[in-house]
Order: C-alpha cells, then structure tokens, then sequence
C-alpha cells in the first residue's frame, strides 16, 4: 500500500455540502468508497433528519491511514470543499476555511425560504465570486446543475464535481477508485452515465479556474 | 389625512377593541376577513399604507378635510350635519311589497334608482340567521329581501369592496353613519391612485345612535329564542325601553339595559348620529308609524328625491318642529358623548405630536361640543 | 445495495447504525424491535432488508415500551433480541425496563438507544445514559465505529452471562456518521424459541419473569451489576493512552474520544496528556478508574449531554480518596465544558487549551477577518419548511385562517413529526405548545376542561397518524370519556415521515415489506364515541368550513382528518398532479390587495418572487404540482393545468 506519502496532511478533510435534498450524501458515499479503493481508511461525518427540509447539509470527510478519526472536522481545517450550492459553499468557507484550501463550486443557486418570501437578499454572482475567491486559495466555479441536465438529471452534477475535483489533482484519489466505488454502489446499469458525468467534470478541471 | 397600513390598522382599531365590523377593510385582500360579525386579520401584511387604513372610519378620520372635501365648507360640528331640508317621507305606491319598518324610504329609494339607471347595484345589509351580512342587490327582489332594520353592526361595506373589484361603477350604497364615513373617504383616493374611478353614484344614509355587537347579541339571543326563527327586530321609541324581537311564533321584549352592555366601544367614539356623510339620510319618525324622517343633504340627494316622487317611489310630508328639535339635540348629545369618550381614553387629538387618532376634529368645535 | 451481509474480514465503510445492525447479525439476533426516531432509524431499516436471508422478525411497534416488550418476549424464549429509539424513547419505555432490570432477562437483550445531543433532530437534548444508573443497567458505549459493531456482539454475550438487558449507547455523530469496519463472521445459529415458565430447580433459566418479591429481586439486580463491574474491570473496550503519569487524564466515552483524540494531536500535547476511554460506563470499573486517577495531575471528564459521566468519576473519587489523594476533577459543572448542546473538536481543543495553557488557533487572523466581512449576506441563512407539495403546509393554513375567524384568541396545541414545525413561519407559528408524542391531544383535553375557571379559548390539537397511534390514544380516551370540549385534527399522510416514512399500524405493510393488518383511525375515534369528520386539506374552502363549524361546536370530542400523503410518499413523489404557472400580468406581486401572499405568507419552496419582473414565479426544479397555490391567489394569477399522465 503505497499510502504512506499520498495524504499531504493527514488526517485530509473534505467537506461535501449543499442543501437538504441535492444529493450529499450519496457524494460523499462515492467518495467514502473511492479512499477505501485507495487502501486509505476514511470517516464521514453527517447531518440528516430534520435538515432535509430544506436546510443546510454537510458531510465531513476523512481521509486518513488511522480508522475512526473524529467525523467532525475542527475549525479552519478543511483542505478541499465541494459545494453543491454556492451559498452554501461560502457558508463552510467562512467557519472551516483557511488560506490553503480550495474550493469547487456549483453556481446554480437554491433560494432559502427566506430569499423567496423576500426577507432576505441571495448575493450576486459576482459578488459570490469574489468572495469565495477571498476566502480561498483556489476555486472552481461552474454550473454543473445545467451541465448535468444534458444527462438528464440534476444528480450527475454532483458526479461531476468529484470528477472535477480529481481532475484538478486536489485529492489522491483516481479515475480508477471511482470505477472501483460505482462498483461497489452502483447498479451495472448507471454506471455508464455516471462515468461520463465523471469524466466531463475532469475535463472541466483542466479548462475552469 | 394620515393613511397608515394594515401593522397601524390592527393595532390602533381591532387590537384596540374598536372595530365596528363595518367591513370597509374587508375583501379588499386576503388578509382581512369578516367571519360572524367579527372582522379577523388572517395573516400580518406589512405594507407601510394601504387601503385598508384609508378606507377604516376608525382611523384618523378628519372631519374638517372631509366637510371641504364633500361639502366645499369647514367642519362645524352641527347637531344634524350640512342638509338642505328635512322632511317626513314614506315610500310611495310604486314600490311593491309591504313588510317595511317604518316608511320603507331605504328600500324605496334603491329600487328606484336601480330601476331609473341611476345605479348599477346596491349595496345593502341582509341577514343570515341572526347575523347581518353584506349583500350586493341588482334587482328590486333582491332589494326587498334585505329590508328591515338591522341592530347589529354589519359588514356591509365588504359588499362595496366585492363589488368594485367586480367591475360596477355606479352604486347606490345604504350605509350606516360609520359605514359612510368609510365609502367617503374610499372616495376621496388618499392613495392617490391614478386609476382610481369614484364607483359610488348615491350614498342612503341611515340613523343610528348605536349598534351591537353581533355575536355577543346572538349569544344573548339563543338562550332565549330559536335564532333561526327571527324576523323582525325593532327598538321602539321611548319610553318602550327594549328591544323587540319577533320569530313566526312569539315575540320578546328584552330591556334595553341588558342590551346596552352589547354596545361596542366603537360607537361610543361615534360623532355622528344622522349619517351626515351621505347624499340623503333616513331615520325612524319616532310617534308616527310607516313613515321615515328624511335628511336631504347634496345636489344628487336632492335630484333623486324628486325623481322618485315623481316616479311615484315616494311621498312626502313636513317634518314638525318638536320632531326637527328632538332630533337635534340626540345628534349633539352623540357628539358630546362621543368627544367625552374620546377624551377619557385620551385620544383626542393634539397636533403635531406624531400619533394616531381615531378622529381630528378642530380644536374649537371639540371644545364647543364637550363643554357648551 | 445492501453491504451488510458482507463476508468476514472484508473492510467495509459503514454508517454507525449499520455497524450496529451488523453486529447484531453476528451475534445471531432473531428478533428487533424499535419505533422510528432520528438518528436510530437505520438500525431497524438495515435489518429489516435482510430479515427474510438471515431469519429474523422485525418490527416497527406502535410506541417504545411496546417495542421493549416484544423484544423481551423474544429474550424469555432463549432468542437474541435488540431493541432501538431514540434518546426519549428510553422514557417512554422505561416504566417497563424498571421491571425487566428486575426480573432479568433470558436470552441476550441489547437496548440500543441513540441519543442526539444538541436536538438537532428533536425536540430535547435528553440523555438515555441516566436511565442505565437509574434503572439498575449496564451501560455500554462504543467509541468508534468498530467498537460499534464489536460492542454490540459483545453486548449480547454479556447480557446472557449477567441475565439481564444491557443499554448500548449511541449518539448522532456515531450513528449517522460513516468509518470504515472490518466484519466479523455471520454465524449460522439455530434459532428455537421455548418460554421455559415452568421452575426446574436444576435450572436457574427457567420460571416466571416477574419482579417478585421485590427487595430479593432487586438485590440479584445489584448483584449483577457488581459482577458486571469485575468484568469491565478486564474490558478491551476501556483503553488507556499516553503517558505513565500524565499532567491532565482526559476521561471520556462515545464520540467525544474522537475529538479529545483530535484535540491532544492537533495541541501536540500527547506527552503531556492521557486519554482513558471508557468503554463500559455504567457502573464504573473502581479499580480501573482509581489507578488512572491516581497517577493523573488533574482531570478532564469529557462527555455530552450533562456531567453524568463526570459526576459518577467524582463519586468514585470521593470514595477512594485517601487511595488517591485529592484531585481536581474538570468537565461541565466547572464550566470547561458547555452543559448543553453537542460537543465538537472545537469545543475540546479550547479546554485543553485553556487548560493546559497552550496556544491554538482555528486559522490565521487575516482569514478570519475575510471571513467576517462576508458575514451573512454571503450565506443566507435557511429556516426549515414543509416540503413542496406538504399537506401540512395547506391544513396548517386553514387551521390558521379558522382560528382566526373564529376570532376567540384559539390555538394549536402540537405534537411531534414533521408538523412540529407549526412552531415555526413555515408553519405559520401556529403551535403554541409542544411537548411528546401525543401530547397535543392531552394538554388539548386538558385546556377542554377549564371552562369553570372561564377559559373561553378554542384548543385544537394537531397530531400525525403515526403519533395518533403511539400515544394518543389514551388522551383521547380520557377527552372522550371527561366530556371534554376538544377538536382533535388527524394530520394523515400515511407514514411515519419525519424519519424516513416508516410504516405504522395504519398501514396494510410492516417493517419487513410483508402484508400487516391496517387500523383505520376512523372507526378508533367513532368507536371511542368522537365525531369524526374527512377532509381533504387540499381542498382549502371545504376544510376552513368545516373547520369552523367545528371550532363552534360545544359538545364533546371532535375529530377532524385530514387526509393526504406526504410529498415524499412513493404515491406521490413521482406524480405531478398539475402543470403550475403564474400569469405575470395579473400577478399584483407586492401592491395593496396582495402584497405577496404566495410568496411571503405561503411560503412554499415551489414559488418563488422574482424581483425583476414584480411578480411571483414557479420554481419547475422544486414545484411538485399539487396546485393548492391557486386556491390562494387573490386574484387567480396562479394557473393549474392537468399535467400529462
């Protein structure tokens, strides 16, 4: 097992997030699997329940060569964040952040309840962007929800941005552990989409920064 | 005058326990209601003005603006209000149909000016059981069934706001005098609305020393009689001292002491006895049953009344003199009870310091009414 | 695809609640029982999958005792059974553990509640661990998510050999967080169920299970937990890490060993610190614990929710102090640690911190500051809401206009599921007091009885189909029988929702799949002498109506249904009923007459306001088509058209 050197810091933290209904926690299962393909061990940290109506989600992950590292990720110490909602992207930035991380973002906004009934404003791309750029060393901002519809389904977004995040080398994970873990999840006949969405994020990587 | 919204109108008028229920507020929206009598705020709107405020005659109502505004004259706190002649009325043979409380003048009068063209609809009180409710007449049947005189208060003036939204220009609206207040300011467009169009063509006043509280009467009322079964309510003149309540099969005389605790505190802020917001006001002849004592007020007032004598709607006679004084003095005694409330609640008015009042009455005139 | 019947020694990632679920498998467990409640749901549901492979019964009881009692059955027969809730179910169950701690157990019987500290899917941050102290119990806690597998297995072992039930405690971020496990073996194991209730002298395992007479059997109870003490005494699943005589003993249990793990690297102070994890906490190995204390300068308890952890080490403490001499024992009650809420690694690494005098921070100034100018315009805060296409949202509204209307300062007493969030704008604040499962009914009877004292407002009591079963029932029982003035409205949308839609007793299917008797709450309520009353809460106008009708009636217990399935019921989810648009013209958007109910008051995720154009839109990602929004436009600028079948 060549683990030894591939985990910069260890143990690595990744945080998945998003809103309650956009597919979390099936990323950071695919993830989960993809470092276990590795040899690496890997714990997740999780809230779901009541936050499903709506609310924010995150998944913590853990990459690391010990198993049962804490599932909660301590402040400023995430190294890579994948966000399935930009706001909520900025949200994790904000508390988990640091001058090192780096960030892949899907544009394409949920309105909380309170920026639909109109107490509250959702900041403007623009706006979003220059923030997220403050707060991070590198950032990748794409609408992967569009992207995936060419699919057929809002879901292969998030496949996407895990191709996206492999392909800009940002974990030391492959193409390889991901075929490896749609195996493992995965019904044989998804696993063609799921592939291609994959890939198409990879592609992303080497054209968006 | 001051125009607030809906935060300002529930707070000042129906969290301050003085609705009247006239409805004047009501169906212009979702958020005001009208259920039983009562007129209930289904959800918070928070609009800085709204219609709902404008229209209330509970809420900073200026008499001065308004007695220039329809009566190109200040306000003078006159016993019966600006009118050109009183008389004694009834209705005339024209008008068919025979269970009328008193002359029939209200009923009279509508079904002319429905019949004449004058006015494409009419806005009327019916009644439900024991509750009145807002009716919206287009033809003298419909009219007819909504004759009588009525003791709760009424949310009649929903109807008006129903009515408007559904497309009539030219209504003939019966309104007590809170209800008139509010038609009139409705006229006036304090929002300034461009699109707005006067919908009111004739404004019947009606009498009215006070009114009840609809569901504390109908809780009064069904411990006693069948509620479904009423068809008549009558205050008769003094010195009777009760309310007379009739079904098919008996009728009760219930002492008006009784009654008076159903008053709401609504009326007793209440300046105005004769509906002096109108073209034309009517009123019990107190002492001469199957007539009406009739106020003639504006230029319309005046045109309608003559029509519809001659039309046959309605006849005439003089009104005499001990009437004419009586009358006079019970509309200053509501003024002066009205200002003398006012003033033990504090909400007279003070200029200049910002808050919000039920009324604005020049400073002389409310002086000249609670201490002459 | 299911991975828990994986084969030994594969590695696997599992949730904490299928390592649980696993390690009741290769303990041979036959029987599980639980009722849903967030975060032990998973537990049931993963059994229940491979019930009919692995020849198991589970089940979803009406309510927690129950569940108790029919896994105890299964234990007095010689079967392995386990039983799961969340942290109050524990207090719903425990009048009959109280008798099971003392007429002890047969076959092994694992109680596994999973607490939530911090509430962040319950309506308390109650803790089941003082139930294990009160009760009489062992207690168990695994620390990772091996130890919740293996502890589970060894649970089962330990109960047979004591005779008694034994608690095995879970928290959220153990039993919804997800690490990888090794398997153990599946074993194959015969499975006879006999209740031996006649008394063998010969057999200590046989004779009625009762708590008889009381003083005898609550002294074998205490026997037992001594014998459990000289077992944890030995237990692998207390382990010790750090220095022979460390400055600060860290002891802890749970989740919490795995950020003071995180702390103590993160601080670099692992020469300076040593971690005692307890795995088995209630009683507390003396002799373990007096050695570590002993050679500890001071002491950091660490735990969540409240210091019952830290005050059982300060008893112990106490008793041996001149063994040990006088020590400064740290945690909550000193305020190192919060007494409420959940713990974090954050939390920790600042008492260490402040403890040990050590510097720590999260990230570099010049972050944080970035960060703070972003401040919450960069992240919008999200309350919770209904779903799109929630029957609650539209039953909460009418209830609400009714109240109102009804003009006599009326209110919702609730209860819990998803429509506990009447207490929130979601749900329009209508709730004004909510408590436990079925307890909207109750307090409601109770408001009904108040009319001597002049109370003259309405109460309504809201409560789910899966919590009408549970317990209210017997208020019900008792608003019927009192004659009390009380409407009870039946929000029915077929399955226990907030927890995953489980199925209840109102539902023709059971936690298998396999075909179940459905209980009608009609005829119940009929039958316990209510009026009952159908509605569909779609229908806004009729529902109001009737609602209203209610509210005036005086005469006993009213029962209003309403009736339609949930949003994310497979029924519904993959149907839309109607196409929906906003026509923007006649949309008055935020002018006198509107002023945006749709958007404002109704609040459904599926309309959105669009500020370019003034005017309300469909959100076709999030609207799922049950066209109640056109009830409620004031002026009809919301459109539904059939949707294509």
């Amino acid at each position: 097992m060549k683990t030894k050197s591939i985990l910069h810091s260890d143990p690595f933290n990744v945080i998945i997030t998003g809103v309650g209904g956009q597919g979390n926690v099936l990323a950071s299962r695919v993830l989960g699997n993809m470092a276990l393909a590795k040899g690496l061990s890997i714990t997740i940290g999780e809230t779901f329940g009541a936050s499903q109506r709506g609310g924010s989600v995150m998944s913590h992950l853990r990459l690391s060569k010990k198993s049962s590292v804490s599932p909660l990720i301590p402040k400023g110490k995430a190294h890579v964040v994948v966000a399935l909602e930009p706001t909520e992207g900025i949200r994790i930035l904000k508390e988990y952040g640091n001058p090192q991380v780096s960030i892949v973002t899907n544009t394409r906004p949920i309105h909380s309840l309170g920026v639909i009934c109109g107490d509250q404003q959702y900041p403007s791309p623009e706006k979003m962007r220059q923030w997220i750029e403050s707060l991070s060393k590198q950032a990748w901002l794409v609408n992967t929800t569009d992207a995936a519809m060419t699919l057929g389904n809002p879901i292969y977004g998030n496949i996407m941005m895990l191709g996206i995040v492999v392909g800009a080398g940002l974990l030391p994970l492959d193409r390889d552990d991901f075929q490896k873990a749609l195996d493992r999840l995965m019904p044989a006949s998804k696993i063609e989409k799921n592939l291609k969405a994959f890939d198409i994020g990879a592609g992303m990587a080497a054209g968006n920064c | 005058m001051k125009v607030l919204g809906p935060r300002e109108l529930f707070e000042d008028v129906q969290n301050s326990g003085l609705c009247i229920g006239c409805g004047a507020c009501v169906d212009l929206c979702p958020y005001f209601r009208n259920y039983k009598g009562k007129t209930a705020r289904l959800f918070t709107c928070n609009l800085p003005q709204g219609r709902c405020y404008a229209h209330c005659p509970k809420c900073e109502v200026d008499l001065d603006q308004m007695a220039r505004y329809f009566w190109q004259a200040p306000y003078e706190g006159s016993a019966l209000g600006p009118y050109r002649e009183i008389l004694a009325a009834r209705r005339g043979p024209a008008l068919e149909g025979d269970s009328f409380q008193g002359g029939g003048v209200v009923s009279a009068l509508m079904v002319y000016a429905l019949q004449a063209g004058l006015i494409d609809a009419a806005v009327l009180t019916g009644s439900q059981g024991m509750f009145p409710d807002a009716r919206l007449a287009v033809n003298p049947q419909e009219v007819l069934e909504c004759s009588g005189s009525k003791y709760a208060a009424a949310p009649t003036m929903a109807a008006l706001n129903r009515a408007v939204r559904d497309g009539y220009g030219l209504l003939g609206v019966a309104a007590t005098p809170c209800q008139a207040t509010a038609v009139s300011k409705m006229r006036m467009n304090l929002l300034e609305q461009n699109d707005f169009k006067d919908p009111v063509a004739l404004v019947v006043g009606l009498f009215c020393n006070w009114s009840l509280d609809a569901r504390r009467l109908a809780q009064f009322l069904c411990q006693r009689i069948d509620l479904q079964r009423v068809r008549r309510m009558d205050i008769p003149p003094p010195p009777a001292g009760t309310l007379v309540v009739e079904t098919d099969r008996e009728t009760l005389e219930i002492p008006l002491d009784q009654i008076k605790p159903m008053i709401p505190e609504a009326c007793n802020i209440c300046p105005d006895m004769t509906a002096e917001w109108a073209d034309v006001s009517v009123g019990m002849f107190e002492g001469r049953p199957g007539w009406n004592t009739l106020v003639i007020r504006s230029q319309v007032g005046a045109d309608i009344v003559t029509a519809a004598i001659e039309a046959k709607f309605l006849e005439t006679s003089s009104l005499p003199a001990e009437n004419l004084n009586r009358l006079a003095r019970a509309g200053t005694a509501k003024k002066k009870r009205c200002l003398t409330t006012l003033r033990q609640r504090q909400l007279i008015n003070h200029d200049g310091d910002g808050a919000r009042y039920p009324l604005r009455i020049p400073e002389d005139i409310a002086k000249r009414l609670l201490d002459g | 695809m299911s991975q828990l019947l994986d084969p030994q020694a594969v590695t696997r990632l599992y949730m904490g609640n299928e390592a649980i679920a696993r390690g009741a498998l290769e303990a041979g467990v036959a029987v599980v029982a639980g009722y849903p409640g967030t975060p032990s749901s998973e537990i049931v549901q993963n059994l229940a999958s491979v019930a009919r492979e692995r020849n198991l019964y589970v089940e979803w009881s009406v309510n927690e005792k129950v569940a108790v009692e029919v896994a105890a059955a299964a234990s007095f027969t010689g079967l392995r059974s386990l039983c799961t809730m969340k942290q109050n179910g524990v207090d719903v169950a425990a009048d009959f553990l109280l008798h099971l701690g003392l007429s002890g157990v047969r076959g092994g019987m694992v109680l596994a509640p999973c607490d939530d500290p911090g509430g962040l899917s319950s309506a308390n941050e109650g803790e089941s661990r003082q139930f294990a102290r009160l009760l009489e119990l062992p207690l168990l806690e695994p620390g990772d998510f091996q130890e919740a597998k293996d502890m589970i297995k060894w649970a089962f072992d330990l109960s047979e050999e004591l005779g008694c039930v034994v608690m095995v405690r879970s928290v959220t971020r153990l039993s919804h967080a997800s690490g990888d496990v090794i398997l153990g073996e599946l074993p194959s194991v015969e499975k006879k169920a006999n209740f031996k209730h006649r008394p063998l002298p010969q057999d200590p395992q046989s004779g009625p299970m009762h708590s008889f007479p009381v003083p005898q059997k609550h002294q074998a109870q205490q026997r037992k937990l001594e014998r459990a003490v000289e077992i944890f005494e030995a237990s692998p699943f207390n382990t010790y890490e750090g220095p022979e005589q460390p400055e600060l003993l860290v002891v802890t249990s749970s989740a919490c060993t795995l950020y003071a793990r995180e702390a103590i690297d993160l601080l670099g102070v692992q020469d300076r610190v040593g971690l005692l994890k307890l795995g088995t906490t209630w009683p507390l190995p003396p002799k373990l614990l007096g050695k570590h204390l002993k050679s500890a300068g001071q002491i950091l308890v660490i735990e969540e929710v409240i210091p019952f952890l830290e005050e059982n080490v300060k008893i112990l403490a106490s008793e041996m102090v001149l063994e040990i001499g006088p020590k400064k024992i740290m945690g909550k009650r000193d305020g190192q640690l919060p007494m409420v809420g959940e713990l974090n690694p954050d939390l920790v690494i600042a008492a260490l911190a402040g403890i040990l005098d050590t510097p720590y921070q999260a990230s570099s100034a010049g972050y944080a500051e970035a960060a703070a100018q972003v401040g919450e315009a960069g992240a919008p805060p999200r309350e919770l809401a209904f779903c799109a296409g929630c029957p609650h949202r539209a039953s909460l509204w009418s209830l609400s206009r009714a109240l109102e209307l009804d003009g006599r300062d009326g209110f919702v007493c609730g209860d819990v599921g998803c429509y506990s969030m009447a207490i929130f704008p979601t749900g329009f604040q209508l709730t004004k007091t909510l408590h436990a499962m079925g307890s909207g009914i109750g307090v409601t009877s109770g408001f009904g009885k108040l009319e001597q004292f002049g109370m003259g407002q309405p109460a309504l009591a809201i409560c789910g189909d899966s919590t009408f079963f549970h317990a209210a029932i017997p208020a019900l029982v008792n608003a019927v029988h009192n004659q009390t003035n009380a409407t009870l409205v039946l929000l029915d949308n077929s399955g226990t929702a907030m927890t995953g839609f489980q199925p209840h007793p109102g539902l023709p299917y059971d936690a298998m799949g396999n075909e179940a008797i459905p209980i009608d709450p009609v005829k119940i309520c009929e039958s316990l002498g209510a009026k009952v009353r159908i509605q569909d809460p779609f229908d806004l106008e009729q529902t109001e109506k009737c609602l209203l009708e209610l509210l005036a009636e005086r005469d006993g217990v009213n029962v209003m249904i309403l009736r339609k399935p949930c949003a994310l019921s497979p029924e519904r989810k993959k149907t839309k009923d109607f196409e929906m648009s906003v026509d923007k013209q006649a949309c008055l958007g935020e002018s006198c007459g509107c002023n945006r109910l749709c958007t404002r008051v109704f609040k459904c995720p599926g309309l959105v306001w669009d500020s370019t154009s003034q005017s309300a839109s469909i959100d076709e990602v999030v609207c799922i088509g049950c066209g109640v929004c056109a009830s409620i436009c004031p002026v009809g600028a919301i459109k539904k058209a059939e949707a294509a079948k």
